[in-house]
């Protein structure tokens, strides 16, 4: 310490040149103080809050919603001297700049993480602005497959993205047919035109070959087409053994509907990623139409004790059965706890490592630890196969988390 | 290609081009009175079909039967919106009129949004199950029901226009505006009606379509690009126009996704759309003339 005292020159230090020492002193100090006693960590989403995703919007807010609540009520993020998570809300209206727009001002607003944003085209365009800001950006519901690609540092997918989702569901689906000595050889497919369904209708007919089917016709539709009867009579005309529906909630219903009368003879109506087939709402809304549709799609570990809990809070806080949308919504909410605990910071480069390091067990999805490999995607993720039975949706594959056994071939489709 | 995949294609085409000309007609009959393109159209009908949707589910009325109740209420609610936010603004350039209407849309469709949330909601009628085969092609009873509804109330449309005195009232409005002044019409209240029909038309189409449809705050979108493309294929202002077209449009659809691979049935239709404003920017049944 005495040597310090000698910097000025002077043999002693001078009253001024000992109060920009002090000064300094404080100035270094003071920040950890401050960060220790941070009563918030802001959290950002941005959400196509209005325009035609409103609905699936909404419900993934609620997921996100039910855990931030959860983790305040239990006391925070410990490490961070029990700070509060608070959200701040962004919405895209589902368009690519507006994505970019709310995500910066979200960013320049102290942001340690954002989630979001459902639409695949916009989070493609809203990983650049989160890369450049050092930000880590957890994907929601966005599922085409490029989302990780190019060496992005901050990009985290907890979901099965396309690849994963469209190939183990196809698998799910075959491994089934072979059980029940029911082949299928032919399959049809409908997808929505976006990056979503497009994805989707590559996979499966990628697929086609390795696993020994024929892809016999392949539709991309627009979504907001009100009649898909011609549609529809193409594909009976092909014979398929199955038909595949990637698409929204409700281009998804009016096909259902128009297949059911027009007989369409399927072993099995099968969703992919369907955002209506599994959902509680359209299950609710048409009983006789739903019966025994299957649907590969993000869901939760029926087996596990704590989605039981999660899903009869959110029953109780939203009157709604909790759908998968609010799942993954929930779920991602813990992975970034989970990474806030371990990082004991709300730097987003240390918040950034420390999801990069994830191994969490505790969850209530259908697969072993969330892990991310080093492009960002879970690297266990799975989606299950579900169908809906007595109006609900039940797990049937993969075996390990089923509920029930599946009904296959479906003898309602059959012509 | 089997004559069955046609006859399926033609069945759908039509079934659906009568509501895209039900709701055209309205479209047309208001930009051949007040001169404005109206954007708030689709969601006018949107808001339509959330009064049948709510007579359905609080009140427990058909939705067919919810018309008598919501098209008169829409045809108060046009001649309203007409008076306070159109009416104001007539005189306003083109362009404003336009963002005036767009701005209407976005209005009712967040409306909706706050009002309702994103929720898709669907009623059924007794009739919405039902369907028969007409040969190999499918036939659903209620968009048969929804088709001959649009042509009924076309038609009828059609008559008032050319029989009643506020019928004929509007179309001299439409074709010589000052001239229908000088002769004493009262052109102010005669626009309100007129927004007012326009209004009442896709409350009607609404409530037909609602039962084999869903109801969301964005559904109006689904038939508001078609009926703006109807109305220029029809001849903007052409009353005929618009259903013959509605028809044309349905066919163009249907037929496309029968023959063209994936989503390019319309391409078929906005390749029409442009044909017909490169050569006959008149509308091919012969612009207003057909009023």
């Amino acid at each position: 310490m005495a040597t310090s005292y000698r910097v000025s020159g002077g043999g002693t230090i001078s009253r001024r040149g000992f109060l920009a020492l002090a000064g300094a002193a404080t100035a270094a100090g003071w920040p950890a103080i401050a960060r220790a006693q941070a009563r918030e960590v802001k959290v950002g989403y941005i959400l196509p809050m209005t325009g035609p995703l409103a609905f699936e919007a909404q419900i993934s807010l609620n997921g996100v919603q039910l855990a931030v609540d959860e983790i305040n009520g239990a006391g925070g993020v410990k490490s961070l001297g029990g700070a509060k998570l608070t959200l701040l809300p962004g919405d895209t209206q589902n368009k690519v700049e507006l994505g970019n727009s709310e995500a910066a001002r979200l960013i320049d607003q102290g942001i340690v993480a954002l989630i979001g944003p459902f639409s695949s085209l916009v989070a493609y365009s809203v990983r650049q602005v989160t890369e450049k800001n050092k930000t880590p950006f957890l994907l929601l519901a966005a599922v085409a497959d490029n989302l990780t690609e190019g060496g992005l540092r901050y990009v985290f997918r907890m979901q099965p993205n396309g690849k994963a989702m469209s190939t183990l569901t196809v698998n799910n689906m075959l491994e089934m047919a072979r059980a029940a000595a029911v082949p299928v050889k032919r399959v049809a497919m409908m997808h929505e035109d976006g990056n979503f369904g497009t994805t989707m209708g590559n996979h499966v007919e990628g697929f086609a070959k390795a696993s020994g089917f024929e892809m016999v016709q392949r539709i991309p539709y627009n979504l907001k087409s009100p009649d898909f009867t011609a549609e529809l009579s193409k594909i009976k005309a092909a014979r398929p053994d199955l038909l595949v529906i990637s698409g929204y909630y409700g281009d998804s219903k009016i096909i259902a509907e128009t297949a059911a009368k027009l007989r369409i003879g399927v072993h099995a109506l099968v969703g992919l990623a369907n955002a209506a087939y599994s959902n509680p709402r359209f299950i609710a809304d048409n009983r006789e139409l739903t019966d025994q549709l299957f649907d590969g799609n993000y869901w939760h570990n029926p087996q596990s004790a704590r989605a039981k809990a999660v899903f009869d809070a959110y029953q109780k806080r939203f009157s709604q059965v909790m759908s998968s949308h609010s799942v993954q919504a929930y779920q991602v909410v813990h992975v970034l706890r989970d990474a806030l605990e371990r990082a004991a910071s709300t730097d987003r480069d240390r918040v950034r490592d420390a999801l990069a390091k994830t191994n969490l067990a505790d969850h209530i999805l259908p697969q072993d630890a969330i892990r991310f490999d080093d492009s960002g995607e879970n690297a266990n993720a799975s989606p299950a196969l579900l169908q809906v039975q007595n109006g609900r949706p039940l797990v049937v594959g993969p075996a390990r988390f089923a509920e029930t056994k599946p009904v296959f071939p479906v003898p309602k489709w059959k012509g | 290609m089997t004559w069955g995949l046609l006859l399926q294609a033609v069945i759908s085409g039509l079934l659906l081009g009568g509501v895209y000309g039900l709701v055209a007609s309205g479209l047309t009959l208001i930009f051949g009175v007040l001169r404005i393109i109206n954007f708030a159209h689709g969601a006018i009908m949107m808001l339509a079909m959330y009064a049948s949707y709510w007579l359905h589910a609080l009140g427990g009325v058909d939705p067919y039967l919810s018309i008598l109740l919501t098209a008169p209420l829409f045809f108060v609610l046009g001649v309203g919106v007409q008076r306070v936010v159109i009416e104001p603004n007539r005189r306003a350039a083109e362009h404003n009129q336009l963002l005036l209407t767009l701005g209407l849309a976005l209005f009712l469709e967040n409306l909706a949004l706050v009002l309702w949330q994103g929720d898709f909601r669907t009623v059924r009628s007794a009739i919405s199950g039902t369907s028969f085969m007409l040969g190999d092609a499918l036939v659903e009873g209620a968009r048969l029901v929804a088709c001959a509804g649009a042509v009924v109330v076309c038609v009828g449309l059609f008559a008032w226009l050319r029989l009643t005195d506020a019928g004929k009232a509007l179309r001299a409005l439409a074709e010589e505006p000052e001239g229908a002044a000088l002769m004493g019409i009262d052109v102010t209240r005669i626009r309100g009606v007129a927004f007012g029909m326009g209004a009442a038309c896709v409350a009607v189409a609404g409530a037909l379509v609602t039962p084999f449809f869903y109801v969301a705050p964005d559904v109006g979108e689904s038939f508001n690009i078609m009926a703006f493309v109807v109305v220029v294929l029809g001849g903007m202002g052409n009353f005929l126009g618009a259903l013959l077209g509605g028809f044309v449009i349905g066919l163009a659809e249907s037929l496309g996704a029968t023959l063209l691979p994936g989503s390019l049935k319309y391409l078929v239709v906005f390749l029409l759309f442009v044909l017909v404003l490169l050569l006959r920017p008149e509308g091919i049944f012969g612009g207003a003339r057909g009023r």
